[in-house]
Protein backbone atom coordinates (compact mmCIF):
# COMPACT_ATOMS: atom_id res chain seq x y z
CA UNK A 1 0.00 0.00 0.00
CA UNK A 2 2.75 2.52 0.95
CA UNK A 3 4.94 1.65 -2.32
CA UNK A 4 1.75 2.69 -4.52
CA UNK A 5 0.90 6.13 -2.39
CA UNK A 6 4.87 6.53 -3.32
CA UNK A 7 4.32 6.54 -6.73
CA UNK A 8 2.02 8.87 -7.80
CA UNK A 9 3.81 10.19 -10.48
CA UNK A 10 3.10 12.70 -13.11
CA UNK A 11 2.54 11.26 -16.21
CA UNK A 12 -1.17 9.98 -15.34
CA UNK A 13 -1.97 13.76 -14.15
CA UNK A 14 -0.23 15.47 -17.32
CA UNK A 15 -2.00 13.63 -19.76
CA UNK A 16 -5.17 14.34 -17.92
CA UNK A 17 -4.57 17.79 -17.62
CA UNK A 18 -3.77 18.28 -21.54
CA UNK A 19 -6.87 16.29 -21.92
CA UNK A 20 -9.12 18.95 -20.42
CA UNK A 21 -7.86 21.27 -21.96
CA UNK A 22 -8.25 19.65 -25.26
CA UNK A 23 -11.98 19.01 -24.46
CA UNK A 24 -12.51 22.79 -23.32
CA UNK A 25 -11.14 23.61 -26.74
CA UNK A 26 -13.47 21.22 -28.39
CA UNK A 27 -16.16 23.12 -26.78
CA UNK A 28 -15.62 25.99 -27.98
CA UNK A 29 -14.86 24.20 -31.77
CA UNK A 30 -18.07 22.50 -31.23
CA UNK A 31 -20.17 25.25 -30.56
CA UNK A 32 -18.94 27.71 -33.66
CA UNK A 33 -20.48 25.01 -36.28
CA UNK A 34 -23.96 25.57 -34.39
CA UNK A 35 -24.07 28.80 -34.66
CA UNK A 36 -22.25 29.68 -37.70
CA UNK A 37 -24.99 28.41 -40.24
CA UNK A 38 -27.53 30.53 -38.82
CA UNK A 39 -26.14 33.75 -39.30
CA UNK A 40 -24.10 33.06 -42.18
CA UNK A 41 -26.68 31.99 -44.33
CA UNK A 42 -27.82 34.78 -46.52
CA UNK A 43 -31.23 33.23 -47.57
CA UNK A 44 -32.83 33.13 -44.20
CA UNK A 45 -32.15 36.49 -43.94
CA UNK A 46 -34.30 38.53 -46.09
CA UNK A 47 -33.07 42.36 -46.93
CA UNK A 48 -35.37 43.22 -49.43
CA UNK A 49 -35.49 47.23 -51.07
CA UNK A 50 -39.40 48.05 -50.03
CA UNK A 51 -39.14 51.83 -51.76
CA UNK A 52 -36.08 53.63 -53.51
CA UNK A 53 -38.67 56.37 -53.02
CA UNK A 54 -38.73 58.01 -49.88
CA UNK A 55 -41.60 60.84 -48.93
CA UNK A 56 -39.37 63.27 -49.17
CA UNK A 57 -38.07 62.97 -52.15
CA UNK A 58 -41.26 61.99 -53.55
CA UNK A 59 -41.48 65.37 -55.42
CA UNK A 60 -38.52 65.56 -56.89
CA UNK A 61 -38.77 62.61 -57.71
CA UNK A 62 -42.05 63.47 -59.71
CA UNK A 63 -40.97 66.38 -61.12
CA UNK A 64 -38.00 64.41 -62.87
CA UNK A 65 -40.58 61.62 -64.21
CA UNK A 66 -42.16 64.83 -65.11
CA UNK A 67 -38.90 66.37 -67.12
CA UNK A 68 -38.00 62.77 -68.30
CA UNK A 69 -41.54 62.27 -69.51
CA UNK A 70 -41.44 66.09 -70.71
CA UNK A 71 -38.50 65.51 -72.97
CA UNK A 72 -39.47 62.41 -74.05
CA UNK A 73 -43.04 63.94 -75.60
CA UNK A 74 -40.97 66.90 -76.78
CA UNK A 75 -38.86 64.19 -78.80
CA UNK A 76 -42.51 62.35 -79.81
CA UNK A 77 -43.42 65.80 -80.52
CA UNK A 78 -40.86 66.64 -82.54
CA UNK A 79 -41.21 63.63 -84.72
CA UNK A 80 -44.69 64.08 -85.01
CA UNK A 81 -44.05 67.58 -85.65
CA UNK A 82 -42.24 66.37 -88.46
CA UNK A 83 -44.36 63.48 -90.12
CA UNK A 84 -46.67 66.44 -89.52
CA UNK A 85 -45.04 68.19 -91.75
CA UNK A 86 -44.48 65.80 -94.75
CA UNK A 87 -48.35 65.40 -94.35
CA UNK A 88 -48.83 69.09 -94.69
CA UNK A 89 -46.27 69.10 -97.51
CA UNK A 90 -48.13 66.20 -99.41
CA UNK A 91 -51.66 68.04 -97.93
CA UNK A 92 -50.36 71.64 -99.10
CA UNK A 93 -49.75 69.45 -102.63
CA UNK A 94 -52.82 68.05 -103.16
CA UNK A 95 -54.50 70.83 -101.86
CA UNK A 96 -52.31 73.34 -104.69
CA UNK A 97 -53.56 70.56 -107.20
CA UNK A 98 -56.93 71.19 -105.85
CA UNK A 99 -56.62 74.59 -106.22
CA UNK A 100 -54.92 74.38 -109.26
CA UNK A 101 -57.35 72.15 -110.83
CA UNK A 102 -60.29 74.67 -108.96
CA UNK A 103 -58.81 77.19 -111.09
CA UNK A 104 -58.79 75.95 -113.83
CA UNK A 105 -62.24 75.13 -113.69
CA UNK A 106 -62.77 77.92 -112.78
CA UNK A 107 -60.43 79.54 -115.56
CA UNK A 108 -62.62 76.63 -117.98
CA UNK A 109 -66.42 78.29 -116.43
CA UNK A 110 -64.92 81.99 -116.85
CA UNK A 111 -64.03 81.18 -120.18
CA UNK A 112 -67.61 79.71 -121.22
CA UNK A 113 -68.65 82.40 -119.55
CA UNK A 114 -67.25 85.45 -121.60
CA UNK A 115 -67.72 83.41 -124.40
CA UNK A 116 -71.19 83.21 -123.91
CA UNK A 117 -71.04 86.56 -123.19
CA UNK A 118 -69.31 87.84 -125.83
CA UNK A 119 -71.63 85.69 -128.23
CA UNK A 120 -74.17 87.30 -126.46
CA UNK A 121 -72.81 90.55 -127.42
CA UNK A 122 -72.65 89.32 -130.92
CA UNK A 123 -75.83 88.40 -131.07
CA UNK A 124 -77.02 91.34 -129.74
CA UNK A 125 -75.18 93.35 -132.04
CA UNK A 126 -76.13 91.19 -135.17
CA UNK A 127 -79.90 91.64 -133.79
CA UNK A 128 -79.04 95.23 -133.84
CA UNK A 129 -77.00 94.96 -137.12
CA UNK A 130 -79.85 93.21 -138.40
CA UNK A 131 -82.63 95.66 -137.60
CA UNK A 132 -80.89 98.15 -139.05
CA UNK A 133 -79.87 96.21 -141.82
CA UNK A 134 -83.79 95.45 -141.62
CA UNK A 135 -84.42 99.36 -141.32
CA UNK A 136 -82.00 100.04 -144.45
CA UNK A 137 -83.60 97.33 -146.21
CA UNK A 138 -86.83 99.25 -146.11
CA UNK A 139 -84.92 102.29 -147.22
CA UNK A 140 -83.17 99.98 -149.65
CA UNK A 141 -86.56 99.22 -150.72
CA UNK A 142 -87.01 102.25 -151.36
CA UNK A 143 -83.87 102.44 -152.92
CA UNK A 144 -82.85 99.35 -154.28
CA UNK A 145 -79.07 100.56 -155.30
CA UNK A 146 -78.93 101.30 -151.35
CA UNK A 147 -80.86 97.79 -150.69
CA UNK A 148 -78.07 96.40 -153.07
CA UNK A 149 -75.69 98.25 -151.15
CA UNK A 150 -77.16 97.34 -147.62
CA UNK A 151 -77.24 94.12 -149.04
CA UNK A 152 -73.50 94.03 -149.93
CA UNK A 153 -73.28 95.70 -146.69
CA UNK A 154 -75.28 92.82 -144.59
CA UNK A 155 -73.14 90.02 -146.55
CA UNK A 156 -70.12 92.84 -145.43
CA UNK A 157 -71.42 92.67 -142.14
CA UNK A 158 -71.97 88.81 -141.95
CA UNK A 159 -68.85 88.58 -143.68
CA UNK A 160 -67.25 90.95 -141.12
CA UNK A 161 -69.21 89.18 -137.93
CA UNK A 162 -68.00 85.58 -139.69
CA UNK A 163 -64.22 87.20 -139.34
CA UNK A 164 -64.68 89.09 -136.04
CA UNK A 165 -66.22 85.86 -134.48
CA UNK A 166 -63.78 83.51 -136.26
CA UNK A 167 -61.15 86.14 -134.93
CA UNK A 168 -62.22 86.28 -131.45
CA UNK A 169 -62.79 81.83 -131.67
CA UNK A 170 -59.15 81.97 -132.32
CA UNK A 171 -58.24 84.66 -129.50
CA UNK A 172 -60.34 82.93 -127.72
CA UNK A 173 -58.86 79.69 -128.14
CA UNK A 174 -55.14 81.05 -128.04
CA UNK A 175 -56.13 82.58 -124.93
CA UNK A 176 -57.44 79.66 -123.45
CA UNK A 177 -54.35 77.84 -124.56
CA UNK A 178 -51.91 80.46 -123.35
CA UNK A 179 -54.06 80.35 -120.14
CA UNK A 180 -53.54 76.65 -119.94
CA UNK A 181 -49.53 77.04 -121.09
CA UNK A 182 -48.95 79.22 -117.88
CA UNK A 183 -51.31 77.15 -115.46
CA UNK A 184 -49.33 74.49 -116.63
CA UNK A 185 -46.16 75.86 -116.10
CA UNK A 186 -47.03 77.59 -112.76
CA UNK A 187 -48.40 74.30 -111.70
CA UNK A 188 -45.00 72.11 -112.93
CA UNK A 189 -43.11 75.21 -111.08
CA UNK A 190 -45.32 74.95 -108.41
CA UNK A 191 -44.99 71.06 -108.23
CA UNK A 192 -41.49 71.17 -108.82
CA UNK A 193 -41.08 73.98 -105.56
CA UNK A 194 -43.19 71.73 -103.57
CA UNK A 195 -40.80 68.23 -104.70
CA UNK A 196 -37.92 70.36 -103.47
CA UNK A 197 -39.02 71.78 -100.07
CA UNK A 198 -40.32 68.59 -99.87
CA UNK A 199 -36.71 66.67 -100.35
CA UNK A 200 -35.31 69.35 -98.52
CA UNK A 201 -37.00 68.51 -95.57
CA UNK A 202 -36.29 65.22 -95.89
CA UNK A 203 -33.06 65.34 -96.50
CA UNK A 204 -32.93 67.48 -93.15
CA UNK A 205 -35.09 65.42 -91.06
CA UNK A 206 -32.45 62.15 -92.33
CA UNK A 207 -29.79 64.11 -91.36
CA UNK A 208 -31.48 65.21 -88.21
CA UNK A 209 -32.32 61.44 -87.29
CA UNK A 210 -29.01 60.41 -88.69
CA UNK A 211 -27.06 63.16 -85.81
CA UNK A 212 -29.49 61.75 -83.45
CA UNK A 213 -28.78 58.63 -83.52
CA UNK A 214 -25.12 59.42 -84.15
CA UNK A 215 -25.23 60.90 -80.75
CA UNK A 216 -26.93 58.58 -78.88
CA UNK A 217 -24.59 56.08 -80.29
CA UNK A 218 -21.67 58.13 -79.02
CA UNK A 219 -23.13 58.73 -76.06
CA UNK A 220 -23.73 54.51 -75.82
CA UNK A 221 -19.96 54.19 -76.82
CA UNK A 222 -19.14 56.81 -73.83
CA UNK A 223 -20.90 54.53 -71.42
CA UNK A 224 -18.23 51.56 -71.96
CA UNK A 225 -18.24 49.52 -68.57
CA UNK A 226 -20.73 47.15 -68.04
CA UNK A 227 -22.56 48.51 -65.02
CA UNK A 228 -23.55 51.71 -67.58
CA UNK A 229 -24.80 49.59 -69.80
CA UNK A 230 -26.78 48.06 -67.55
CA UNK A 231 -28.12 51.53 -66.14
CA UNK A 232 -28.56 52.87 -69.40
CA UNK A 233 -30.76 49.55 -70.10
CA UNK A 234 -32.33 50.70 -66.94
CA UNK A 235 -33.01 53.99 -67.62
CA UNK A 236 -34.84 52.71 -70.66
CA UNK A 237 -36.63 50.58 -68.42
CA UNK A 238 -37.46 53.43 -65.96
CA UNK A 239 -38.51 55.14 -68.90
CA UNK A 240 -41.13 52.52 -69.27
CA UNK A 241 -42.48 52.83 -65.71
CA UNK A 242 -43.18 49.27 -65.07
CA UNK A 243 -39.85 47.92 -63.92
CA UNK A 244 -38.36 50.24 -61.98
CA UNK A 245 -37.71 47.32 -59.30
CA UNK A 246 -35.30 45.61 -62.00
CA UNK A 247 -33.99 48.79 -63.07
CA UNK A 248 -32.50 49.90 -58.99
CA UNK A 249 -31.56 45.60 -59.25
CA UNK A 250 -27.94 45.77 -59.42
CA UNK A 251 -26.87 48.24 -57.13
CA UNK A 252 -29.54 47.23 -54.60
CA UNK A 253 -28.37 43.99 -54.55
CA UNK A 254 -24.98 45.22 -54.06
CA UNK A 255 -26.04 46.89 -51.58
CA UNK A 256 -28.37 43.68 -50.04
CA UNK A 257 -25.13 41.33 -50.38
CA UNK A 258 -23.23 43.67 -48.86
CA UNK A 259 -25.45 44.34 -46.01
CA UNK A 260 -26.55 41.00 -45.42
CA UNK A 261 -23.43 39.91 -45.05
CA UNK A 262 -22.60 42.15 -42.44
CA UNK A 263 -25.97 41.35 -40.42
CA UNK A 264 -25.37 39.33 -37.46
CA UNK A 265 -29.23 38.27 -36.07
CA UNK A 266 -29.41 38.97 -32.37
CA UNK A 267 -29.91 35.72 -30.91
CA UNK A 268 -33.60 36.46 -29.61
CA UNK A 269 -34.76 37.46 -33.17
CA UNK A 270 -37.97 35.47 -34.21
CA UNK A 271 -39.21 35.17 -37.68
CA UNK A 272 -41.85 37.75 -37.29
CA UNK A 273 -39.90 40.92 -36.94
CA UNK A 274 -39.58 42.93 -39.51
CA UNK A 275 -37.67 46.29 -39.82
CA UNK A 276 -36.99 49.13 -41.99
CA UNK A 277 -34.37 50.95 -42.11
CA UNK A 278 -34.15 54.08 -43.99
CA UNK A 279 -30.45 54.75 -45.70
CA UNK A 280 -28.93 58.34 -46.58
CA UNK A 281 -25.74 57.95 -48.84
CA UNK A 282 -23.51 60.98 -49.84
CA UNK A 283 -22.28 61.37 -53.22
CA UNK A 284 -19.46 58.74 -52.96
CA UNK A 285 -21.69 56.29 -51.33
CA UNK A 286 -20.77 56.93 -47.87
CA UNK A 287 -23.39 56.51 -45.00
CA UNK A 288 -24.81 59.89 -44.07
CA UNK A 289 -27.64 58.49 -42.13
CA UNK A 290 -29.27 54.78 -41.31
CA UNK A 291 -32.56 55.26 -39.66
CA UNK A 292 -35.03 52.81 -38.44
CA UNK A 293 -38.34 54.19 -39.97
CA UNK A 294 -40.51 51.12 -39.12
CA UNK A 295 -39.74 49.36 -35.62
CA UNK A 296 -39.83 45.84 -35.59
CA UNK A 297 -40.39 46.42 -31.63
CA UNK A 298 -37.12 44.47 -30.58
CA UNK A 299 -34.51 47.18 -30.06
CA UNK A 300 -32.45 44.69 -30.50
CA UNK A 301 -33.17 43.80 -34.05
CA UNK A 302 -33.76 46.98 -35.07
CA UNK A 303 -29.97 48.12 -33.90
CA UNK A 304 -28.97 45.03 -35.50
CA UNK A 305 -30.34 46.19 -38.84
CA UNK A 306 -29.11 49.60 -38.18
CA UNK A 307 -25.65 48.08 -37.65
CA UNK A 308 -25.69 46.18 -40.70
CA UNK A 309 -25.82 48.97 -42.48
CA UNK A 310 -23.10 50.76 -41.10
CA UNK A 311 -20.69 48.00 -41.24
CA UNK A 312 -21.49 47.54 -44.78
CA UNK A 313 -21.00 51.10 -45.52
CA UNK A 314 -19.84 52.76 -47.73
CA UNK A 315 -21.00 51.41 -50.91
CA UNK A 316 -18.77 53.14 -53.57
CA UNK A 317 -20.12 51.23 -56.48
CA UNK A 318 -22.59 54.26 -56.13
CA UNK A 319 -19.89 56.60 -58.07
CA UNK A 320 -19.90 54.13 -61.03
CA UNK A 321 -24.20 55.02 -60.95
CA UNK A 322 -25.19 57.68 -64.14
CA UNK A 323 -25.93 61.36 -62.44
CA UNK A 324 -29.79 60.53 -62.17
CA UNK A 325 -29.68 57.06 -60.64
CA UNK A 326 -27.09 58.34 -58.00
CA UNK A 327 -29.55 60.76 -56.85
CA UNK A 328 -32.35 58.33 -56.72
CA UNK A 329 -29.98 55.82 -54.87
CA UNK A 330 -29.01 58.59 -52.50
CA UNK A 331 -31.99 57.34 -50.60
CA UNK A 332 -33.84 54.00 -50.37
CA UNK A 333 -35.66 52.31 -47.79
CA UNK A 334 -34.24 48.40 -46.64
CA UNK A 335 -36.68 46.08 -45.29
CA UNK A 336 -34.81 43.64 -42.66
CA UNK A 337 -36.34 40.29 -41.96
CA UNK A 338 -35.41 37.20 -40.35
CA UNK A 339 -35.82 34.07 -42.10
CA UNK A 340 -38.06 31.31 -40.74
CA UNK A 341 -35.92 29.15 -39.13
CA UNK A 342 -35.37 31.44 -35.97
CA UNK B 1 -21.03 35.10 -34.57
CA UNK B 2 -19.36 34.59 -38.09
CA UNK B 3 -16.17 32.89 -38.74
CA UNK B 4 -14.15 35.99 -38.08
CA UNK B 5 -15.04 35.99 -34.25
CA UNK B 6 -13.89 32.51 -33.42
CA UNK B 7 -12.17 31.99 -30.41
CA UNK B 8 -9.05 30.37 -32.53
CA UNK B 9 -9.25 32.85 -35.19
CA UNK B 10 -8.70 35.86 -32.95
CA UNK B 11 -6.27 34.06 -31.10
CA UNK B 12 -4.77 34.07 -34.27
CA UNK B 13 -4.99 37.47 -35.07
CA UNK B 14 -3.64 39.10 -31.89
CA UNK B 15 -0.61 41.24 -31.10
CA UNK B 16 2.62 39.52 -30.57
CA UNK B 17 2.34 40.39 -26.66
CA UNK B 18 -1.37 39.16 -26.29
CA UNK B 19 -0.25 36.24 -28.11
CA UNK B 20 2.69 35.33 -25.63
CA UNK B 21 0.58 36.48 -22.44
CA UNK B 22 -2.02 33.55 -23.71
CA UNK B 23 0.53 30.97 -23.78
CA UNK B 24 1.43 32.09 -20.43
CA UNK B 25 -1.78 31.37 -19.33
CA UNK B 26 -2.29 28.54 -20.88
CA UNK B 27 0.73 26.60 -19.60
CA UNK B 28 -0.06 28.00 -15.96
CA UNK B 29 -4.01 26.14 -16.78
CA UNK B 30 -2.45 22.94 -17.94
CA UNK B 31 0.44 22.98 -14.89
CA UNK B 32 -2.31 24.10 -12.43
CA UNK B 33 -4.52 20.76 -14.07
CA UNK B 34 -1.08 18.62 -13.90
CA UNK B 35 -0.95 19.45 -10.20
CA UNK B 36 -4.57 19.26 -9.27
CA UNK B 37 -4.58 15.90 -10.98
CA UNK B 38 -1.40 14.86 -9.35
CA UNK B 39 -2.75 16.31 -5.58
CA UNK B 40 -6.12 14.83 -5.97
CA UNK B 41 -4.48 11.16 -6.70
CA UNK B 42 -1.51 11.51 -3.92
CA UNK B 43 -4.34 12.99 -1.40
CA UNK B 44 -6.81 10.35 -1.73
CA UNK B 45 -4.37 7.65 -1.50
CA UNK B 46 -2.68 9.15 1.92
CA UNK B 47 -6.64 9.41 2.57
CA UNK B 48 -6.80 5.97 1.93
CA UNK B 49 -3.48 5.12 3.46
CA UNK B 50 -4.41 6.82 6.63
CA UNK B 51 -7.49 4.80 7.27
CA UNK B 52 -5.73 1.32 6.69
CA UNK B 53 -3.09 2.18 8.73
CA UNK B 54 -5.38 3.61 11.69
CA UNK B 55 -7.26 0.41 11.56
CA UNK B 56 -4.19 -1.89 11.52
CA UNK B 57 -2.30 0.42 14.86
CA UNK B 58 -6.29 0.21 16.75
CA UNK B 59 -6.76 -3.43 15.89
CA UNK B 60 -4.31 -4.27 19.30
CA UNK B 61 -1.36 -5.17 17.17
CA UNK B 62 2.10 -5.70 18.65
CA UNK B 63 4.34 -2.21 18.04
CA UNK B 64 7.39 -4.20 17.55
CA UNK B 65 5.14 -6.55 15.08
CA UNK B 66 4.14 -3.32 13.09
CA UNK B 67 7.39 -1.62 13.25
CA UNK B 68 9.48 -4.61 12.05
CA UNK B 69 6.52 -5.61 9.61
CA UNK B 70 7.54 -3.84 6.57
CA UNK B 71 11.56 -3.35 5.63
CA UNK B 72 13.54 -1.14 6.89
CA UNK B 73 14.34 0.94 3.38
CA UNK B 74 11.19 1.58 2.90
CA UNK B 75 10.32 5.35 3.40
CA UNK B 76 6.87 5.57 4.63
CA UNK B 77 4.47 8.11 4.90
CA UNK B 78 2.15 9.85 6.46
CA UNK B 79 0.88 8.74 10.03
CA UNK B 80 2.90 5.37 9.76
CA UNK B 81 6.09 7.73 9.06
CA UNK B 82 5.45 9.67 12.10
CA UNK B 83 4.71 5.91 13.73
CA UNK B 84 8.31 4.31 12.41
CA UNK B 85 9.80 7.67 13.05
CA UNK B 86 8.74 7.95 16.72
CA UNK B 87 9.54 4.14 17.64
CA UNK B 88 13.04 4.07 15.66
CA UNK B 89 13.63 7.13 18.39
CA UNK B 90 12.54 5.10 21.04
CA UNK B 91 13.75 1.60 20.29
CA UNK B 92 17.27 3.41 20.09
CA UNK B 93 17.39 6.00 23.13
CA UNK B 94 15.49 3.24 25.43
CA UNK B 95 18.97 1.39 25.61
CA UNK B 96 20.53 4.51 26.26
CA UNK B 97 19.46 6.46 28.65
CA UNK B 98 17.09 5.81 31.79
CA UNK B 99 15.42 8.65 31.80
CA UNK B 100 11.55 8.44 30.44
CA UNK B 101 11.78 12.23 30.10
CA UNK B 102 14.90 12.20 27.98
CA UNK B 103 13.53 9.09 25.78
CA UNK B 104 10.20 11.31 25.46
CA UNK B 105 11.69 14.20 24.17
CA UNK B 106 13.57 12.51 21.95
CA UNK B 107 10.72 10.58 20.31
CA UNK B 108 8.66 14.04 20.08
CA UNK B 109 11.22 15.62 18.63
CA UNK B 110 11.60 13.11 15.88
CA UNK B 111 7.82 13.18 15.26
CA UNK B 112 7.86 16.58 14.91
CA UNK B 113 10.73 16.31 11.69
CA UNK B 114 8.00 13.47 10.66
CA UNK B 115 4.83 15.97 10.67
CA UNK B 116 6.76 18.38 9.19
CA UNK B 117 8.21 16.36 6.28
CA UNK B 118 4.76 15.10 5.56
CA UNK B 119 2.86 18.57 6.05
CA UNK B 120 5.50 19.99 2.96
CA UNK B 121 5.03 16.37 0.93
CA UNK B 122 1.02 16.79 1.44
CA UNK B 123 1.27 20.79 0.31
CA UNK B 124 3.73 20.56 -1.93
CA UNK B 125 2.64 21.92 -5.25
CA UNK B 126 0.04 23.52 -3.71
CA UNK B 127 1.73 26.67 -3.85
CA UNK B 128 1.64 26.19 -8.05
CA UNK B 129 -1.92 26.28 -7.63
CA UNK B 130 -2.22 29.59 -5.46
CA UNK B 131 -0.09 31.49 -7.85
CA UNK B 132 -1.95 30.40 -10.84
CA UNK B 133 -5.31 31.28 -8.63
CA UNK B 134 -4.01 34.72 -8.05
CA UNK B 135 -1.70 35.64 -10.37
CA UNK B 136 -3.68 34.32 -13.88
CA UNK B 137 -6.38 36.75 -14.14
CA UNK B 138 -3.96 39.84 -13.64
CA UNK B 139 -1.81 38.36 -16.24
CA UNK B 140 -4.92 38.04 -18.61
CA UNK B 141 -5.87 41.32 -17.64
CA UNK B 142 -2.85 42.41 -18.88
CA UNK B 143 -2.83 40.79 -22.36
CA UNK B 144 -6.49 42.55 -21.98
CA UNK B 145 -5.63 46.47 -21.24
CA UNK B 146 -2.43 45.82 -23.83
CA UNK B 147 -4.95 44.72 -26.82
CA UNK B 148 -7.33 47.63 -25.52
CA UNK B 149 -4.10 50.23 -25.86
CA UNK B 150 -3.54 48.66 -29.63
CA UNK B 151 -6.79 48.63 -30.67
CA UNK B 152 -7.49 52.20 -29.65
CA UNK B 153 -3.74 53.13 -30.87
CA UNK B 154 -5.05 51.93 -34.32
CA UNK B 155 -8.44 53.44 -33.87
CA UNK B 156 -6.74 56.87 -33.86
CA UNK B 157 -5.65 56.19 -37.86
CA UNK B 158 -9.26 55.64 -38.42
CA UNK B 159 -11.63 58.69 -39.50
CA UNK B 160 -15.29 56.76 -38.19
CA UNK B 161 -14.72 54.78 -35.49
CA UNK B 162 -17.87 52.54 -35.11
CA UNK B 163 -18.41 49.53 -32.20
CA UNK B 164 -17.62 47.46 -35.50
CA UNK B 165 -14.53 48.62 -35.85
CA UNK B 166 -13.36 48.26 -32.31
CA UNK B 167 -15.28 44.99 -31.45
CA UNK B 168 -12.94 42.67 -33.66
CA UNK B 169 -9.88 44.13 -31.64
CA UNK B 170 -11.85 44.38 -27.97
CA UNK B 171 -12.94 40.54 -28.62
CA UNK B 172 -9.49 39.60 -29.23
CA UNK B 173 -8.09 41.18 -26.06
CA UNK B 174 -10.85 39.80 -23.80
CA UNK B 175 -9.96 36.12 -25.03
CA UNK B 176 -6.76 36.92 -22.90
CA UNK B 177 -8.74 37.81 -19.90
CA UNK B 178 -11.49 34.41 -20.49
CA UNK B 179 -7.82 32.34 -20.84
CA UNK B 180 -6.55 33.73 -16.98
CA UNK B 181 -10.18 33.45 -15.44
CA UNK B 182 -10.16 29.68 -17.35
CA UNK B 183 -6.85 29.00 -15.42
CA UNK B 184 -7.95 30.36 -12.29
CA UNK B 185 -10.87 29.48 -11.22
CA UNK B 186 -10.30 25.51 -11.17
CA UNK B 187 -6.86 26.36 -9.37
CA UNK B 188 -8.84 28.91 -6.85
CA UNK B 189 -11.34 25.81 -6.36
CA UNK B 190 -9.26 22.78 -6.31
CA UNK B 191 -6.61 24.74 -3.92
CA UNK B 192 -8.98 25.23 -1.15
CA UNK B 193 -10.43 21.51 -1.86
CA UNK B 194 -6.97 20.19 -1.57
CA UNK B 195 -5.23 22.09 1.09
CA UNK B 196 -8.34 21.66 3.18
CA UNK B 197 -8.28 18.09 2.45
CA UNK B 198 -4.06 18.41 3.08
CA UNK B 199 -4.55 20.28 6.37
CA UNK B 200 -7.37 17.93 7.80
CA UNK B 201 -4.54 15.13 7.01
CA UNK B 202 -1.94 16.87 8.80
CA UNK B 203 -4.46 17.17 11.89
CA UNK B 204 -4.97 13.43 11.84
CA UNK B 205 -1.21 12.48 11.73
CA UNK B 206 -0.91 15.27 14.29
CA UNK B 207 -3.23 13.79 16.99
CA UNK B 208 -1.67 10.28 15.79
CA UNK B 209 1.35 11.39 16.94
CA UNK B 210 -0.10 12.34 20.33
CA UNK B 211 -2.18 9.13 20.53
CA UNK B 212 1.34 7.58 20.17
CA UNK B 213 2.71 9.64 22.04
CA UNK B 214 0.77 8.90 25.47
CA UNK B 215 1.20 5.01 24.56
CA UNK B 216 4.74 5.14 24.55
CA UNK B 217 4.40 7.82 27.71
CA UNK B 218 2.46 5.37 29.39
CA UNK B 219 4.04 2.00 27.92
CA UNK B 220 7.56 4.24 29.91
CA UNK B 221 5.69 5.23 33.15
CA UNK B 222 5.38 1.22 33.05
CA UNK B 223 8.54 0.40 32.57
CA UNK B 224 10.26 3.34 34.37
CA UNK B 225 8.02 1.96 37.89
CA UNK B 226 8.41 -1.69 36.85
CA UNK B 227 12.32 -0.61 36.38
CA UNK B 228 12.45 1.52 39.75
CA UNK B 229 10.11 -0.47 41.69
Amino acid sequence: MAKRTRRVGYGLPVVLAIGVHIVALLLTMLRLPESEPIPSSSSVVQATLVSDVTATDKAQYAKEAKARTAKRQAEEAAQQAAEQQAQEAAREQAEQQAAQAQAEQQAAADAARAEAQRRQQAAEQAAAERAEAARQQKAAEAEQQRQVQVQKQKAEAAKKQAEAEKQRQAEEAKKQAEAEKKREAEEARKKAEAEKKRKAEEAKKKAAAEAKKKAEAAAKAASQNALNDSIANEQERIANAQQSNQASNSFINLVKSAVEAQWHLPPNADGALVTQVRVRLGPSGELLAATVTRSSGNPSFDRSATQAVEAAAPFRELQQLDAGLQRRFRDFNLKFTPGDIQ
Amino acid sequence: MNDSMSIPHLIMNASLVVQVVMLLLLAASVASWVVIFQRSFALARAKKAQREFDERFWSGIDLNELYQDVPENHDAQGAEHVFRAGFREFNRLMPKTRSSEAVLDGVQRSQRVALSREEDRLNANLTLLATVASASPYIGLFGTVWGIMGSFQSLSMAQQATLSTVAPWIAEALVATAMGLFAAIPAVIFYNRLSSIASRLLGEYEDFAEEFHSILHRNLQGRGNSQSA
